[in-house]
């Protein structure tokens, strides 16, 4: 597929600007009320969902060019997708992340780079991650734990880890705590220690397909020879991408798919753990656009008039994963669990995602900002979320801020709870 | 393209990255699909786009455009074409970062806001303090603001909480030249509460029925009246649209109510505004209900002869929302609505527990429902909407219903069972509006060009049976036909715009601004019969036609 592709989509668009908006029925304040960072951020209706598929209309119709202009629109965005499900709670013919994806391939295509995003993909291609970080030492953060290395021996469950919890030494306790507990629960677990490479998924992202493609063959052929029933990912970028950009791709994995915050559920309902120790807080619970709305499975193409396609055959954000990050957290006891206005589909961004950690840091740090001031006023003392680059974006935003306010991996506090000593992980 | 000293200029007016003359930026303001008559979709590229952010950055914006001779228009969400430029060069001033709820005067019940404060958000806000705000049919996505000072103002609360020219109280305006005009009370320094004085008493002026559509300048702020909210602080619903389920909070009924016939459904209404029951009242045209719900199967069974019968059965339906302040209260007007619907020989249905309720009920009183009409087509138009006594507005629903059999037999819009109309009462029933939907793909050629003639049709309909032409009154095709026809009231408006804006900085061609059809458009038997209906209603220097 390519922009022009999504023609009956751009000029479907009625201006309506609900993609600007939080779920309207659920609007509950002022303050709270919008959904997309980049139009709160930069205003001109351009940088919209909406005003994005307009620009799409114009260049693909002759009216613009694509310039450096039209570039700091298109990647001025997180691909968060929260406009296009505002935007499917009324319609059934528009799929804006759709045509955000098709937008980026295009000024890839084109010669209407970004800067940042350039040393993203050379270290990529260079050291099999985005963030630059020497191949040889993508393990070394499992070290100690005992992990199976599948190059050698058959596991039951392949562990993901990711290129951020791979290099991430802060995020490192975390990620270490979940293989702690899952090896715990007796599961046989292993993982592909330094010959893991990174899922693709930001490549996918940024509009560089060829690389996108590569990675995900790779992906497939190490989970294949693995041998392994499913595939485990604490690393919600990843899970959506398996989900959503891989079968987008024509890539699929023949393996059970799963997130940590899934995982921890099936394992308590197995009985195979148990959250012993009180861990007396009071949170709220950010749901990771990637482990919500956008992990939504990706449904092929609807072929012909998109008026006539069932609402059961779009993606509009219901198919996320919502229920199990929270109900793992209810299960630990002491901890109460207060909600903010946005969550769910209607949730606000980490402002992490797309690139725009990268290339637009402070759009970044302004957009998880707006979020820790929605989780202060629903009162709550910590937050908590279940993907790695929504907690580097929060710890770095308030860090820049010089401002402090807890922020946890959802696998601190279960480790807490279960009562995984601190140094052990 | 805008000369380069004037795009300099108006980054000193309001800072670089509040001014944009990238195209495809100018484009998304030149994009504007709905109620567009002109096929093509896209209006005039403006030559810049700028984001004020007070009202003196609007103020130094406009000065800026008198003083290199450009014109200029402002927009608050910008939701259908009048938001658009209508004609070449134009500055639009998206007033997007002026978004604040700057004061809730509980006490006196109105609330200042500026104009990107959205429906749905003040009615969060004010919901906390026992108020409630009006918010007009095209939903809480919309500019309160932008519906009371410059376009429209209907909503299907108006039955308790009037319509939105009516509930503007304090207004600030920034005129062409770039002066400020404060109307009502804060014309005098004496806070908001009042549109009327002390102070410049110009509320008429400043908008009339339709609204100037950024023709006479740019509102930056306005007092809106609230009223009486007897529900809960905060609204806790599950769900996000056609599936929202809520709880009926105590003291609040629905009810859908089915009457035998155009003439019964009238008295109905009639006794209920008398009767000074119910908090919103709404005729919904059911088969447009049926298609939003069920858009693909509406599709299907729509050319079956015993569901259209079904559908015109009853088809004189509309819902109801009473609300009380205690049990007594409420009983009371269930007591009357019960009796006035079974007099009139029609029946209720009490929507109490069914899980439709959340979407009748906090649907219609947070009002989020509307752009699910894009969901059927991808596009709608709506027609009539003169504002008069009920009964006229069944004459227009009447005329709408044939207008649409005929547009449906010619297949150029979608087939929502041929029902017509939206109607609401305003006021204990002296008046009511009725717009009559047609819905179309917006991609679909046939369909786009059909929009026009669909319009002229609907307005000469109109014209011949004395109903004014309604919401279209500010279209320049229409405003040629029509004024003529009404009293030359362009003639007079046009001698308002001479004081307001005499150089013309504004983009008033929705103020003023006349254009000629294309008549090979129209079929040459209509076109007889329009020429009929205008040499009949012409007016002539000595006055209306005999
Ligand atoms: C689907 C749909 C349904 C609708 N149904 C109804 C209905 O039931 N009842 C009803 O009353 N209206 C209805 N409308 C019309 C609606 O009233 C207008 O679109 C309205 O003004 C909405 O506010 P907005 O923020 O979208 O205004 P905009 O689209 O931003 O502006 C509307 C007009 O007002 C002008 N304007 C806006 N703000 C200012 C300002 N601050 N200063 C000067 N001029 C300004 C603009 O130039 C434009 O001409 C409907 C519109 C749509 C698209
Ligand atoms: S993209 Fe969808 S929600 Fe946004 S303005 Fe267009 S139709 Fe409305
Ligand atoms: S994906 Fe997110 S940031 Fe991008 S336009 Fe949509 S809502 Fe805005």
């Amino acid at each position: 597929m390519t922009l022009a592709d999504y023609e009956r989509d751009m000029a479907g668009c009625s201006r309506c600007t609900c993609c600007k908006w939080s779920a309207l029925s659920q609007i509950k304040s002022w303050r709270y009320a919008k959904n997309c960072p980049s139009v709160t951020k930069y205003n001109f209706h351009a940088y919209s969902g909406g005003g994005r598929l307009t620009a799409g209309l114009s260049i693909i119709k002759g009216r613009s060019e694509l310039t450096e202009g039209v570039a700091d629109i298109v990647y001025k965005c997180q691909l968060c997708g929260a406009c296009d499900t505002a935007c499917k709670i009324y319609r059934d013919d528009i799929d804006i992340n759709e045509v955000l994806l098709e937008f980026r391939a295009d000024c890839v295509e084109r010669g209407q780079l970004v800067l940042e995003h350039m040393l993203m993909i050379d270290a990529l291609k260079k050291e099999d991650n985005v963030l630059g970080e020497p191949k040889a030492a993508r393990d070394k953060w499992a070290e100690g734990l005992g992990l199976k290395d599948v190059n050698k021996q058959r596991a039951d469950v392949l562990l993901h880890a990711g290129c951020r919890y791979c290099y991430d030494k802060d995020l490192w306790p975390s990620i270490r705590a979940a293989v702690r507990l899952i090896l715990s629960a007796g599961i046989n677990l292993g993982f592909a220690g330094k010959n893991e490479s990174c899922c693709g998924g930001r490549a996918y992202e940024l509009g560089y397909r060829g690389e996108a493609e590569k990675y995900a063959d790779d992906m497939l052929s190490r989970v294949k020879a693995s041998g392994a029933i499913t595939l485990l990912t604490c690393c919600a970028d990843g899970y959506s991408h398996f989900r959503y950009l891989y079968p987008r791709m024509g890539r699929k994995l023949s393996v059970d798919v799963v997130h940590i915050t899934e995982y921890l559920i099936r394992l308590i309902q197995a009985g195979r753990i148990r959250f012993q120790r009180k861990v007396p807080l009071k949170v709220t619970y950010h749901d990771p656009c990637h482990l919500g709305r956008m992990s939504e499975p990706f449904i092929p193409e609807w072929e012909g008039d998109k008026l006539l396609r069932p609402s059961s055959l779009k993606r509009a954000g219901r198919g996320g994963v919502y229920e199990q990050p929270r109900a793992a957290l209810r299960s630990i006891p002491g901890l109460e669990l207060v909600e903010m206005e946005r969550i769910r589909e209607w949730s606000w961004c980490c402002g992490a995602g797309g690139g725009v950690y990268e290339a637009y840091p402070d759009f970044c740090f302004w957009t998880a900002m707006e979020r820790i001031d929605e989780a202060r006023s629903a009162g709550a003392e910590a937050l908590v979320t279940a993907c790695p680059w929504c907690v580097r974006a929060f710890r770095d935003a308030l860090e820049q801020a010089g401002e402090a306010f807890p922020i946890y991996d959802m696998m601190e506090l279960v480790a807490k709870s279960i009562g995984i000593p601190e140094e052990e992980v | 393209m805008l000369p380069d000293q004037a795009y300099e200029a108006l980054i000193d007016a309001v800072g670089q990255e509040n001014v944009s003359r990238e195209p495809v930026v100018l484009d998304g303001y030149a994009w504007q699909p709905t109620f567009n008559y002109n096929p093509e979709l896209w209006m005039e590229r403006p030559s810049a786009v700028v984001l004020p952010g007070s009202t003196e950055e609007v103020r130094q914006t406009i000065l800026v455009c008198n003083e290199y001779g450009l014109k200029f228009k402002a927009l608050s969400t910008g939701w259908c074409v009048t938001a658009a430029p209508w004609c070449e060069g134009v500055v639009i001033l998206d007033l997007r970062r002026m978004n604040r709820i700057l004061e809730i005067d509980e006490k006196n019940m109105y609330v200042v806001v500026e104009p990107c404060a959205i429906g749905a958000q003040i009615q969060a806000e004010v919901m906390r303090y026992g108020l409630n705000i009006h918010m007009i049919g095209a939903g809480c996505i919309s500019s309160p603001l932008a519906s009371a000072t410059s376009f429209m103002g209907h909503g299907w609360d108006g039955i308790y909480m009037s319509y939105s020219p009516r509930n503007v109280l304090g207004v600030e305006w920034v005129l062409p030249s770039g002066k400020v005009l404060k109307l009502g009370t804060p014309g005098s320094g004496l806070g908001w509460f009042s549109g009327d004085g002390p102070g410049p008493s110009l509320r008429g002026i400043m908008r009339g029925a339709i609204g100037a559509c950024g023709g006479v300048g740019v509102f930056t702020k306005c007092a809106l009246k609230l009223f009486n909210w007897p529900g809960p602080p905060v609204v806790e619903a599950e769900g996000l649209g056609l599936d929202t389920k809520t709880e009926l909070p105590q003291h609040f009924k629905v009810y859908l109510c089915f009457l035998p016939d155009w003439d019964s459904f009238a008295d109905s209404m009639y006794e209920i505004g008398e009767a000074e029951i119910g908090y919103i009242i709404n005729k919904n045209a059911l088969g447009l209900l049926l298609s939003v719900i069920f858009p693909r199967l509406t599709r299907k069974i729509a050319k079956r002869k015993a569901i259209k019968e079904t559908v015109d059965v009853l088809k004189n339906e509309f819902e109801i929302i009473l609300a009380g302040n205690s049990e007594r209260e409420i009983s009371y007007q269930v007591e009357v609505l019960e009796d006035i619907i079974s007099r009139n020989g029609g029946f209720l249905f009490d929507l109490g527990d069914n899980p439709l309720v959340g979407i009748f009920w906090w649907g219609l009183v947070r009002n989020y429902a509307p752009p699910i009409l894009f969901r059927p087509g991808g596009q709608f138009m709506t027609l009539f909407g003169s504002d008069d006594s009920f009964d006229s507005q069944v004459t227009a629903a009447r005329l709408g219903e044939r207008i649409k059999k005929e547009w449906l037999e010619k297949d150029l819009i979608y087939d929502d069972l041929g029902d017509t109309s939206w109607m609401h009462i305003f006021e204990n029933g002296m008046w009511g509006h009725c717009e009559v939907p047609f819905i179309f793909d917006p991609r679909n050629r046939r369909q786009v060009e059909a929009v026009m003639p669909e319009a002229i049709e609907s307005v000469m309909a109109s014209l011949e049976k004395n109903l004014g032409v309604g919401m279209l009154a500010m279209e320049p095709l229409i405003r040629k036909i029509a004024s003529p026809m009404q009293g030359n009231y362009n003639k007079w408006q046009k001698e308002f715009q001479r004081i307001i804006d005499p150089r013309g900085a504004a983009d008033s061609a929705l103020y003023t601004g006349e254009a000629e059809i294309d008549l090979s458009t129209i079929d040459p038997n209509k076109l007889q019969k329009m020429t009929e209906i205008i040499m009949k209603n012409l007016w002539t220097e000595s006055g209306p036609p005999r």
